[in-house]
Protein backbone atom coordinates (compact mmCIF):
# COMPACT_ATOMS: atom_id res chain seq x y z
CA UNK A 1 0.00 0.00 0.00
CA UNK A 2 1.34 3.42 -0.90
CA UNK A 3 0.84 6.28 1.14
CA UNK A 4 -1.31 9.04 -0.06
CA UNK A 5 1.35 12.27 -0.13
CA UNK A 6 -0.78 13.91 -2.43
CA UNK A 7 -2.14 17.72 -1.06
CA UNK A 8 -4.02 20.61 -2.00
CA UNK A 9 -2.46 23.72 -1.40
CA UNK A 10 -3.41 27.60 -2.76
CA UNK A 11 -5.63 26.19 -6.05
CA UNK A 12 -3.20 23.25 -6.48
CA UNK A 13 -3.12 19.47 -6.20
CA UNK A 14 0.10 18.59 -5.82
CA UNK A 15 2.03 15.45 -5.88
CA UNK A 16 3.21 15.49 -2.48
CA UNK A 17 4.41 17.60 0.64
CA UNK A 18 7.94 19.01 -0.10
CA UNK A 19 8.56 21.64 -1.98
CA UNK A 20 11.84 23.48 -3.19
CA UNK A 21 12.26 27.13 -1.78
CA UNK A 22 13.05 29.97 -4.02
CA UNK A 23 16.96 30.76 -4.24
CA UNK A 24 18.12 27.08 -3.30
CA UNK A 25 16.84 25.30 -6.71
CA UNK A 26 18.01 27.83 -8.82
CA UNK A 27 15.41 27.79 -11.97
CA UNK A 28 15.68 24.02 -11.50
CA UNK A 29 17.85 23.25 -14.39
CA UNK A 30 21.05 22.90 -12.23
CA UNK A 31 19.36 19.62 -10.60
CA UNK A 32 19.44 16.09 -12.14
CA UNK A 33 16.24 14.29 -13.10
CA UNK A 34 16.97 12.07 -10.16
CA UNK A 35 16.02 14.42 -7.51
CA UNK A 36 13.31 15.76 -8.71
CA UNK A 37 10.87 12.42 -8.72
CA UNK A 38 9.86 13.72 -5.05
CA UNK A 39 8.87 17.33 -5.54
CA UNK A 40 5.53 18.32 -5.17
CA UNK A 41 6.14 21.78 -6.43
CA UNK A 42 9.29 24.14 -7.31
CA UNK A 43 9.61 27.93 -6.13
CA UNK A 44 12.09 29.65 -8.86
CA UNK A 45 14.92 31.75 -7.96
CA UNK A 46 13.32 35.21 -6.91
CA UNK A 47 12.91 37.40 -10.32
CA UNK A 48 12.37 40.71 -10.98
CA UNK A 49 10.86 42.43 -14.27
CA UNK A 50 14.46 43.64 -15.24
CA UNK A 51 17.86 41.76 -15.07
CA UNK A 52 19.65 41.93 -11.45
CA UNK A 53 23.49 42.10 -10.55
CA UNK A 54 22.89 41.03 -7.15
CA UNK A 55 25.26 42.69 -4.22
CA UNK A 56 29.24 42.31 -4.06
CA UNK A 57 30.69 39.45 -2.65
CA UNK A 58 31.68 38.11 0.00
CA UNK A 59 27.43 36.84 -0.34
CA UNK A 60 27.53 34.37 2.59
CA UNK A 61 29.21 33.32 5.89
CA UNK A 62 28.55 30.60 7.82
CA UNK A 63 26.73 30.73 11.31
CA UNK A 64 26.20 28.29 13.82
CA UNK A 65 24.01 25.86 12.26
CA UNK A 66 22.91 28.25 9.62
CA UNK A 67 24.43 30.84 7.04
CA UNK A 68 23.22 34.39 6.16
CA UNK A 69 23.34 35.16 2.66
CA UNK A 70 23.24 38.46 0.93
CA UNK A 71 22.79 37.89 -2.90
CA UNK A 72 20.31 40.04 -3.23
CA UNK A 73 17.79 38.57 -6.16
CA UNK A 74 20.34 38.37 -8.93
CA UNK A 75 18.70 37.27 -11.22
CA UNK A 76 18.39 37.41 -15.31
CA UNK A 77 14.60 39.56 -15.55
CA UNK A 78 11.33 38.26 -17.27
CA UNK A 79 12.33 38.32 -20.26
CA UNK A 80 15.02 35.75 -19.73
CA UNK A 81 12.92 33.74 -17.51
CA UNK A 82 10.05 33.42 -20.16
CA UNK A 83 13.09 32.34 -22.96
CA UNK A 84 15.26 30.06 -21.14
CA UNK A 85 13.48 28.51 -18.32
CA UNK A 86 9.78 28.35 -19.06
CA UNK A 87 9.69 26.36 -21.61
CA UNK A 88 11.59 24.00 -19.46
CA UNK A 89 9.25 23.90 -16.96
CA UNK A 90 6.14 23.46 -19.53
CA UNK A 91 7.87 19.89 -20.13
CA UNK A 92 7.54 18.83 -16.31
CA UNK A 93 5.95 16.28 -14.04
CA UNK A 94 5.68 19.00 -11.35
CA UNK A 95 4.23 23.16 -11.18
CA UNK A 96 6.65 25.89 -10.88
CA UNK A 97 5.98 28.39 -9.45
CA UNK A 98 7.84 32.11 -10.04
CA UNK A 99 8.60 34.09 -6.93
CA UNK A 100 8.44 37.76 -7.81
CA UNK A 101 9.38 41.07 -6.28
CA UNK A 102 9.20 44.71 -7.52
CA UNK A 103 9.90 48.36 -5.82
CA UNK A 104 6.62 49.10 -6.22
CA UNK A 105 3.31 47.28 -6.15
CA UNK A 106 2.70 48.33 -9.70
CA UNK A 107 6.03 46.86 -10.78
CA UNK A 108 5.15 43.59 -8.99
CA UNK A 109 1.61 43.75 -11.00
CA UNK A 110 3.35 44.22 -14.29
CA UNK A 111 5.88 41.40 -13.62
CA UNK A 112 2.52 39.47 -13.13
CA UNK A 113 0.86 40.61 -16.33
CA UNK A 114 4.13 39.76 -17.98
CA UNK A 115 4.71 35.95 -16.56
CA UNK A 116 0.77 35.57 -16.47
CA UNK A 117 -0.39 32.63 -19.43
CA UNK A 118 2.96 31.87 -20.06
CA UNK A 119 3.22 28.03 -20.50
CA UNK A 120 5.19 26.33 -17.40
CA UNK A 121 4.03 29.32 -15.19
CA UNK A 122 1.93 27.59 -13.19
CA UNK A 123 1.83 30.26 -10.36
CA UNK A 124 3.46 33.07 -8.68
CA UNK A 125 4.95 33.27 -5.30
CA UNK A 126 4.99 36.75 -4.21
CA UNK A 127 8.31 37.55 -2.43
CA UNK A 128 7.44 40.60 0.26
CA UNK A 129 10.44 39.60 2.19
CA UNK A 130 13.82 39.43 0.69
CA UNK A 131 16.19 41.22 3.63
CA UNK A 132 18.99 41.83 0.74
CA UNK A 133 17.79 44.69 -1.51
CA UNK A 134 17.69 48.37 -0.78
CA UNK A 135 13.92 48.73 -1.62
CA UNK A 136 11.11 46.64 -1.67
CA UNK A 137 11.42 43.62 -0.39
CA UNK A 138 11.14 43.05 3.46
CA UNK A 139 9.81 46.60 3.70
CA UNK A 140 6.18 45.58 1.88
CA UNK A 141 6.17 42.38 4.60
CA UNK A 142 6.21 44.24 7.75
CA UNK A 143 3.69 46.43 7.10
CA UNK A 144 0.15 45.00 7.03
CA UNK A 145 -1.20 47.55 4.28
CA UNK A 146 1.54 47.65 1.56
CA UNK A 147 1.71 43.76 2.12
CA UNK A 148 -2.17 43.92 1.23
CA UNK A 149 -1.88 46.48 -1.42
CA UNK A 150 1.10 44.22 -3.58
CA UNK A 151 -1.09 41.15 -2.87
CA UNK A 152 -4.43 42.81 -4.35
CA UNK A 153 -1.87 44.56 -6.86
CA UNK A 154 -1.07 41.07 -8.20
CA UNK A 155 -4.13 38.95 -7.61
CA UNK A 156 -5.98 41.64 -9.78
CA UNK A 157 -3.53 40.32 -12.68
CA UNK A 158 -3.73 36.92 -13.15
CA UNK A 159 -6.03 33.80 -12.08
CA UNK A 160 -2.96 31.52 -11.40
CA UNK A 161 -2.68 30.70 -8.13
CA UNK A 162 -1.03 33.66 -5.78
CA UNK A 163 1.34 32.49 -2.70
CA UNK A 164 2.82 35.51 -0.23
CA UNK A 165 6.27 34.65 1.19
CA UNK A 166 6.49 36.17 4.73
CA UNK A 167 8.99 37.88 6.46
CA UNK A 168 9.50 37.07 10.37
CA UNK A 169 10.56 40.33 11.08
CA UNK A 170 7.49 41.63 12.57
CA UNK A 171 6.13 41.98 16.02
CA UNK A 172 2.80 39.84 14.59
CA UNK A 173 2.66 37.53 12.03
CA UNK A 174 -0.84 36.92 12.08
CA UNK A 175 -2.21 40.59 11.45
CA UNK A 176 0.00 40.78 8.03
CA UNK A 177 -1.08 36.73 7.47
CA UNK A 178 -4.99 38.27 7.64
CA UNK A 179 -4.07 41.12 5.64
CA UNK A 180 -2.87 39.60 2.66
CA UNK A 181 -5.22 36.83 3.08
CA UNK A 182 -8.12 39.57 2.70
CA UNK A 183 -5.99 40.69 -0.12
CA UNK A 184 -6.54 37.50 -1.67
CA UNK A 185 -3.86 35.43 -1.26
CA UNK A 186 -4.20 31.69 -2.01
CA UNK A 187 -1.73 30.73 0.57
CA UNK A 188 0.74 31.50 2.64
CA UNK A 189 4.50 30.63 2.77
CA UNK A 190 5.79 31.53 6.38
CA UNK A 191 9.06 31.96 7.16
CA UNK A 192 11.21 33.73 4.72
CA UNK A 193 14.99 34.27 6.00
CA UNK A 194 15.92 36.59 9.67
CA UNK A 195 17.74 39.60 9.08
CA UNK A 196 21.53 38.83 10.53
CA UNK A 197 24.65 40.18 11.18
CA UNK A 198 28.07 38.38 11.52
CA UNK A 199 31.65 39.93 11.71
CA UNK A 200 34.84 39.44 10.53
CA UNK A 201 37.58 40.07 13.62
CA UNK A 202 40.10 40.19 11.26
CA UNK A 203 38.79 42.99 9.36
CA UNK A 204 36.76 44.54 12.20
CA UNK A 205 33.50 44.68 9.49
CA UNK A 206 30.89 42.81 8.91
CA UNK A 207 31.74 39.34 7.19
CA UNK A 208 28.96 40.11 4.09
CA UNK A 209 29.36 43.00 2.04
CA UNK A 210 25.93 43.72 2.51
CA UNK A 211 26.29 44.28 6.13
CA UNK A 212 23.75 42.39 6.68
CA UNK A 213 22.27 39.38 5.23
CA UNK A 214 19.09 36.54 6.04
CA UNK A 215 19.81 33.97 8.35
CA UNK A 216 18.63 30.50 7.23
CA UNK A 217 19.48 26.61 8.10
CA UNK A 218 18.49 24.67 10.99
CA UNK A 219 19.09 27.52 13.20
CA UNK A 220 16.41 29.03 12.63
CA UNK A 221 13.84 26.15 12.78
CA UNK A 222 12.17 26.28 16.06
CA UNK A 223 11.32 30.06 15.47
CA UNK A 224 9.87 28.96 12.16
CA UNK A 225 7.86 26.75 13.53
CA UNK A 226 6.00 29.10 16.06
CA UNK A 227 5.56 31.46 13.24
CA UNK A 228 4.09 29.13 11.10
CA UNK A 229 1.94 28.05 13.47
CA UNK A 230 1.12 31.74 14.32
CA UNK A 231 0.31 31.76 10.48
CA UNK A 232 -1.78 29.26 10.09
CA UNK A 233 -3.88 29.93 13.41
CA UNK A 234 -4.95 33.09 11.99
CA UNK A 235 -6.05 32.63 8.76
CA UNK A 236 -7.94 29.80 6.47
CA UNK A 237 -5.72 29.82 3.49
CA UNK A 238 -3.24 26.84 3.74
CA UNK A 239 0.04 27.60 5.13
CA UNK A 240 3.39 26.64 3.61
CA UNK A 241 5.88 25.86 6.40
CA UNK A 242 9.62 26.97 5.19
CA UNK A 243 12.90 27.12 7.69
CA UNK A 244 15.71 24.95 8.71
CA UNK A 245 14.22 21.37 7.49
CA UNK A 246 16.59 19.01 6.80
CA UNK A 247 15.20 15.60 7.65
CA UNK A 248 11.51 14.07 7.53
CA UNK A 249 11.08 15.08 11.12
CA UNK A 250 11.39 18.43 10.71
CA UNK A 251 9.16 18.56 8.45
CA UNK A 252 6.58 16.84 10.06
CA UNK A 253 7.06 19.19 13.09
CA UNK A 254 5.46 21.59 10.75
CA UNK A 255 2.78 20.15 8.97
CA UNK A 256 1.34 19.05 12.74
CA UNK A 257 2.10 22.70 13.95
CA UNK A 258 -0.68 23.69 11.06
CA UNK A 259 1.16 23.97 7.98
CA UNK A 260 -0.24 22.15 4.70
CA UNK A 261 3.02 21.82 3.18
CA UNK A 262 6.67 22.66 3.73
CA UNK A 263 9.62 23.85 1.64
CA UNK A 264 12.93 23.01 2.00
CA UNK A 265 15.15 25.35 1.20
CA UNK A 266 19.06 25.07 2.37
CA UNK A 267 19.29 21.54 2.88
CA UNK A 268 19.68 21.31 -0.69
CA UNK A 269 23.06 23.62 -0.49
CA UNK A 270 24.16 20.39 2.08
CA UNK A 271 22.60 17.66 0.46
CA UNK A 272 21.14 17.58 -3.30
CA UNK A 273 18.98 14.67 -2.14
CA UNK A 274 17.62 16.41 0.67
CA UNK A 275 14.07 16.93 -0.63
CA UNK A 276 13.42 13.47 -2.45
CA UNK A 277 14.58 12.12 1.63
CA UNK A 278 12.23 14.52 3.15
CA UNK A 279 9.45 13.19 1.39
CA UNK A 280 10.74 9.60 1.65
CA UNK A 281 10.63 10.18 5.07
CA UNK A 282 7.23 11.37 5.75
CA UNK A 283 5.72 8.20 4.17
CA UNK A 284 7.88 5.66 5.89
CA UNK A 285 6.90 7.92 9.11
CA UNK A 286 3.49 7.72 7.97
CA UNK A 287 3.30 4.29 7.16
CA UNK A 288 4.90 2.84 10.18
CA UNK A 289 2.00 4.64 11.94
CA UNK A 290 -0.96 3.38 9.55
CA UNK A 291 -2.04 6.46 8.32
CA UNK A 292 -3.70 5.88 4.87
CA UNK A 293 -2.88 9.30 3.70
CA UNK A 294 -0.87 12.52 4.75
CA UNK A 295 -4.20 14.48 5.63
CA UNK A 296 -4.64 11.30 8.52
CA UNK A 297 -1.74 13.29 10.31
CA UNK A 298 -3.00 14.64 13.41
CA UNK A 299 -2.58 18.36 13.55
CA UNK A 300 -2.28 20.74 16.88
CA UNK A 301 -3.79 23.78 15.18
CA UNK A 302 -5.93 25.48 18.30
CA UNK A 303 -8.10 28.83 16.31
CA UNK A 304 -7.07 32.47 17.79
CA UNK B 1 27.32 11.93 -3.49
CA UNK B 2 29.41 9.69 -2.57
CA UNK B 3 29.70 8.56 1.15
CA UNK B 4 33.80 7.76 1.39
CA UNK B 5 36.12 6.72 4.02
CA UNK B 6 39.51 8.54 4.68
CA UNK B 7 42.23 6.48 3.43
CA UNK B 8 45.16 8.10 4.33
CA UNK B 9 46.59 11.55 5.85
CA UNK B 10 50.22 12.90 5.56
CA UNK B 11 51.68 16.24 6.18
CA UNK B 12 53.50 18.00 3.27
CA UNK B 13 54.34 21.52 4.85
CA UNK B 14 54.29 23.05 8.09
CA UNK B 15 50.37 23.08 8.88
CA UNK B 16 49.52 21.84 5.23
CA UNK B 17 47.91 18.20 5.36
CA UNK B 18 47.01 16.06 2.01
CA UNK B 19 44.01 13.59 2.80
CA UNK B 20 42.64 10.95 0.74
CA UNK B 21 39.66 9.06 0.01
CA UNK B 22 38.26 6.31 -1.91
CA UNK B 23 36.20 7.97 -4.87
CA UNK B 24 36.17 5.98 -8.12
CA UNK B 25 33.98 8.18 -10.53
CA UNK B 26 35.61 11.09 -9.50
CA UNK B 27 39.27 9.35 -9.59
CA UNK B 28 38.74 8.94 -13.42
CA UNK B 29 36.55 11.75 -13.96
CA UNK B 30 38.20 14.56 -12.45
CA UNK B 31 40.41 17.40 -14.30
CA UNK B 32 42.78 19.88 -13.17
CA UNK B 33 41.06 23.08 -11.58
CA UNK B 34 37.83 20.98 -10.34
CA UNK B 35 37.06 20.47 -6.69
CA UNK B 36 35.50 18.45 -4.80
CA UNK B 37 32.46 19.62 -1.64
CA UNK B 38 33.11 17.49 1.53
CA UNK B 39 31.31 17.40 4.17
CA UNK B 40 31.08 14.95 7.36
CA UNK B 41 28.85 14.13 9.78
CA UNK B 42 29.09 16.38 12.88
CA UNK B 43 30.88 18.98 11.09
CA UNK B 44 29.49 22.58 9.90
CA UNK B 45 26.40 22.96 8.44
CA UNK B 46 27.84 23.68 4.70
CA UNK B 47 30.30 21.44 2.88
CA UNK B 48 34.11 22.73 2.35
CA UNK B 49 35.56 22.74 -1.35
CA UNK B 50 38.71 21.62 -2.10
CA UNK B 51 40.66 21.80 -5.66
CA UNK B 52 41.08 17.92 -6.14
CA UNK B 53 45.22 17.58 -5.40
CA UNK B 54 45.71 14.11 -6.67
CA UNK B 55 43.49 11.06 -8.69
CA UNK B 56 45.33 7.88 -9.10
CA UNK B 57 43.65 4.65 -9.50
CA UNK B 58 40.15 4.60 -7.22
CA UNK B 59 41.65 7.24 -4.61
CA UNK B 60 41.36 10.75 -4.86
CA UNK B 61 43.59 13.35 -2.32
CA UNK B 62 42.71 16.93 -1.08
CA UNK B 63 45.18 19.42 0.43
CA UNK B 64 44.32 21.57 3.68
CA UNK B 65 45.52 23.47 5.95
CA UNK B 66 43.40 23.86 9.67
CA UNK B 67 41.72 27.80 8.78
CA UNK B 68 38.93 27.26 11.10
CA UNK B 69 36.63 24.60 12.64
CA UNK B 70 35.62 22.90 9.67
CA UNK B 71 39.43 22.12 8.45
CA UNK B 72 40.18 21.36 12.04
CA UNK B 73 37.91 18.67 12.01
CA UNK B 74 38.97 17.37 9.02
CA UNK B 75 42.25 17.00 9.95
CA UNK B 76 41.08 15.24 13.36
CA UNK B 77 39.77 12.78 11.22
CA UNK B 78 41.10 8.78 11.20
CA UNK B 79 41.82 6.66 8.38
CA UNK B 80 38.04 4.94 7.64
CA UNK B 81 35.94 8.29 9.06
CA UNK B 82 33.63 8.96 6.62
CA UNK B 83 33.38 11.91 4.11
CA UNK B 84 30.11 12.70 2.10
CA UNK B 85 31.69 13.95 -1.11
CA UNK B 86 30.37 15.88 -4.28
CA UNK B 87 32.14 16.24 -7.00
CA UNK B 88 34.48 16.56 -9.51
CA UNK B 89 32.30 20.52 -9.86
CA UNK B 90 33.37 23.21 -11.76
CA UNK B 91 35.10 23.93 -15.14
CA UNK B 92 38.57 23.03 -14.49
CA UNK B 93 42.55 24.38 -16.47
CA UNK B 94 41.92 24.33 -20.28
CA UNK B 95 45.33 22.31 -22.00
CA UNK B 96 44.29 23.26 -25.80
CA UNK B 97 46.16 25.35 -28.16
CA UNK B 98 49.34 23.32 -29.02
CA UNK B 99 51.37 25.51 -26.67
CA UNK B 100 55.09 23.63 -26.26
CA UNK B 101 55.40 24.97 -22.64
CA UNK B 102 53.30 25.51 -19.46
CA UNK B 103 54.61 27.58 -16.37
CA UNK B 104 52.92 27.00 -13.42
CA UNK B 105 52.25 28.96 -10.68
CA UNK B 106 51.52 28.62 -6.84
CA UNK B 107 50.97 30.12 -3.70
CA UNK B 108 50.50 28.17 -0.22
CA UNK B 109 47.67 26.29 -0.73
CA UNK B 110 47.62 27.22 -4.48
CA UNK B 111 49.77 23.85 -4.85
CA UNK B 112 45.99 22.34 -4.04
CA UNK B 113 45.57 22.17 -8.21
CA UNK B 114 48.90 21.87 -9.67
CA UNK B 115 49.93 18.37 -9.40
CA UNK B 116 46.82 17.64 -11.82
CA UNK B 117 47.58 20.40 -13.86
CA UNK B 118 51.23 19.28 -14.64
CA UNK B 119 49.78 15.58 -15.19
CA UNK B 120 47.40 17.09 -18.10
CA UNK B 121 49.82 19.67 -18.89
CA UNK B 122 51.71 16.79 -19.86
CA UNK B 123 49.53 14.79 -21.31
CA UNK B 124 48.93 17.77 -23.55
CA UNK B 125 52.37 17.40 -24.96
CA UNK B 126 53.90 20.40 -22.55
CA UNK B 127 56.82 20.90 -20.83
CA UNK B 128 56.06 22.09 -17.21
CA UNK B 129 57.69 24.76 -15.20
CA UNK B 130 56.45 24.75 -11.32
CA UNK B 131 57.01 27.59 -9.54
CA UNK B 132 55.79 27.53 -5.76
CA UNK B 133 56.10 30.22 -3.10
CA UNK B 134 54.96 30.39 0.31
CA UNK B 135 56.10 32.59 3.16
CA UNK B 136 59.12 30.53 4.57
CA UNK B 137 60.87 27.75 3.42
CA UNK B 138 58.60 25.22 5.92
CA UNK B 139 55.55 26.48 4.31
CA UNK B 140 56.58 25.07 1.10
CA UNK B 141 54.89 21.80 -0.38
CA UNK B 142 57.24 19.21 -0.50
CA UNK B 143 55.57 17.42 -3.38
CA UNK B 144 55.99 18.98 -6.77
CA UNK B 145 56.38 17.89 -9.94
CA UNK B 146 57.83 19.67 -13.06
CA UNK B 147 60.42 18.94 -15.48
CA UNK B 148 61.80 22.77 -13.72
CA UNK B 149 61.08 23.63 -10.10
CA UNK B 150 61.47 26.79 -8.96
CA UNK B 151 61.20 27.84 -5.10
CA UNK B 152 60.07 30.99 -3.88
CA UNK B 153 59.89 32.63 0.13
CA UNK B 154 58.88 36.05 1.35
CA UNK B 155 61.94 35.76 3.66
CA UNK B 156 63.93 34.12 1.35
CA UNK B 157 64.78 30.93 3.30
CA UNK B 158 64.48 28.95 0.32
CA UNK B 159 64.64 29.58 -3.63
CA UNK B 160 64.14 33.44 -5.07
CA UNK B 161 63.47 35.82 -2.19
CA UNK B 162 60.09 37.57 -2.94
CA UNK B 163 56.65 36.03 -4.94
CA UNK B 164 56.31 33.48 -6.76
CA UNK B 165 54.59 35.57 -9.35
CA UNK B 166 57.79 37.59 -9.70
CA UNK B 167 60.10 34.13 -9.61
CA UNK B 168 58.13 32.84 -12.28
CA UNK B 169 59.42 32.64 -16.31
CA UNK B 170 56.95 34.20 -19.41
CA UNK B 171 55.28 31.42 -21.13
CA UNK B 172 52.39 30.80 -24.02
CA UNK B 173 50.23 29.40 -20.91
CA UNK B 174 50.07 30.51 -17.37
CA UNK B 175 48.20 28.33 -14.95
CA UNK B 176 47.85 30.29 -10.89
CA UNK B 177 46.44 29.20 -8.05
CA UNK B 178 46.70 31.17 -4.57
CA UNK B 179 46.07 33.82 -2.58
CA UNK B 180 43.63 36.34 -4.51
CA UNK B 181 46.43 38.97 -4.08
CA UNK B 182 48.54 36.72 -5.54
CA UNK B 183 45.85 36.03 -8.57
CA UNK B 184 45.60 39.30 -8.92
CA UNK B 185 49.46 40.31 -9.39
CA UNK B 186 49.39 37.48 -11.86
CA UNK B 187 46.50 39.13 -13.58
CA UNK B 188 48.55 42.41 -14.64
CA UNK B 189 51.56 40.27 -15.81
CA UNK B 190 49.94 37.54 -17.79
CA UNK B 191 46.61 38.62 -18.56
CA UNK B 192 45.83 35.48 -20.33
CA UNK B 193 46.66 33.57 -17.76
CA UNK B 194 44.44 31.02 -16.30
CA UNK B 195 43.77 31.56 -12.32
CA UNK B 196 41.69 29.64 -10.14
CA UNK B 197 39.77 31.65 -7.84
CA UNK B 198 38.80 31.39 -4.48
CA UNK B 199 35.49 32.27 -3.07
CA UNK B 200 32.99 31.96 -0.04
CA UNK B 201 30.86 28.93 -1.95
CA UNK B 202 27.38 27.65 -0.01
CA UNK B 203 26.31 24.64 -2.69
CA UNK B 204 28.78 24.13 -5.15
CA UNK B 205 26.36 23.34 -7.51
CA UNK B 206 25.32 26.61 -8.92
CA UNK B 207 21.59 27.39 -7.32
CA UNK B 208 23.06 29.30 -4.26
CA UNK B 209 24.39 32.20 -5.97
CA UNK B 210 27.09 32.67 -2.95
CA UNK B 211 30.01 32.19 -4.76
CA UNK B 212 30.18 35.51 -7.07
CA UNK B 213 32.50 36.56 -8.79
CA UNK B 214 32.86 39.92 -10.38
CA UNK B 215 33.37 40.56 -13.93
CA UNK B 216 35.10 42.80 -15.83
CA UNK B 217 32.68 43.09 -18.26
CA UNK B 218 30.11 43.84 -15.33
CA UNK B 219 28.14 41.90 -13.28
CA UNK B 220 28.76 38.31 -11.45
CA UNK B 221 29.09 34.36 -12.35
CA UNK B 222 29.63 31.41 -10.09
CA UNK B 223 32.68 30.09 -8.99
CA UNK B 224 31.33 26.60 -8.77
CA UNK B 225 30.17 26.82 -12.26
CA UNK B 226 31.71 29.04 -15.03
CA UNK B 227 34.65 28.89 -12.13
CA UNK B 228 36.72 28.31 -10.35
CA UNK B 229 39.47 28.59 -13.46
CA UNK B 230 38.86 32.14 -14.96
CA UNK B 231 40.91 34.06 -17.68
CA UNK B 232 42.50 36.66 -15.39
CA UNK B 233 42.01 39.48 -17.37
CA UNK B 234 38.14 38.54 -17.23
CA UNK B 235 37.76 38.72 -13.71
CA UNK B 236 37.53 41.97 -11.80
CA UNK B 237 40.41 42.10 -8.93
CA UNK B 238 39.09 44.90 -7.13
CA UNK B 239 35.84 43.78 -5.99
CA UNK B 240 37.03 40.21 -5.22
CA UNK B 241 37.90 40.17 -1.69
CA UNK B 242 41.51 39.63 -1.06
CA UNK B 243 41.88 37.39 1.53
CA UNK B 244 39.24 34.51 2.89
CA UNK B 245 39.46 32.21 5.83
CA UNK B 246 38.62 29.41 3.99
CA UNK B 247 38.05 28.84 0.38
CA UNK B 248 38.43 26.55 -2.58
CA UNK B 249 41.72 26.11 -2.43
CA UNK B 250 42.92 27.91 1.10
Amino acid sequence: MTTDMSVAVGGMKLRGPVLAASGTFGYGTEVPLVERRALGAMVSKGIFLRPREGTAPPRIAETPSGMLNAIGLQGPGADALVRDYAPQWAEWDFPVLVNINGESASEYAELTSRLDGVPGVAGFEINISCPNVEQGGMFFGNDPRAAATVTEAVRKRTKLPVWVKLTPMVSDIGVIARAVESAGADALCAINTFVGMSIDLNAYRPRLSFRTGGLSGPAIRPLAVHLAHQAARAVRIPVIGIGGIARAEDALEFLVAGCTAVQVGTATFVNPKAIAEVHDGIASFLEARAFRSLADLPRYLPRD
Amino acid sequence: MLDTPVTGKRQVARGMFVIGMHAPEIASAVRAGQFVNLGWSAGPLLRRPFSVYRAEGEHIEVVLKAVGSGTGQMLAMEVGDRLSCLGPLGRGFEFGGGAREAVLVSGGLGVAPMLLAARDARTAGMKVTWVHGARTAAELCSEMDGDTVIWATDDGSQGMAGSAVAAAPDADVVLACGPNRMLAAAAERWPEAQVAVETYMGCGTGVCLGCAVPLKRGGYDRACKEGPVYRAADIDWAALPSHLPYAVVA
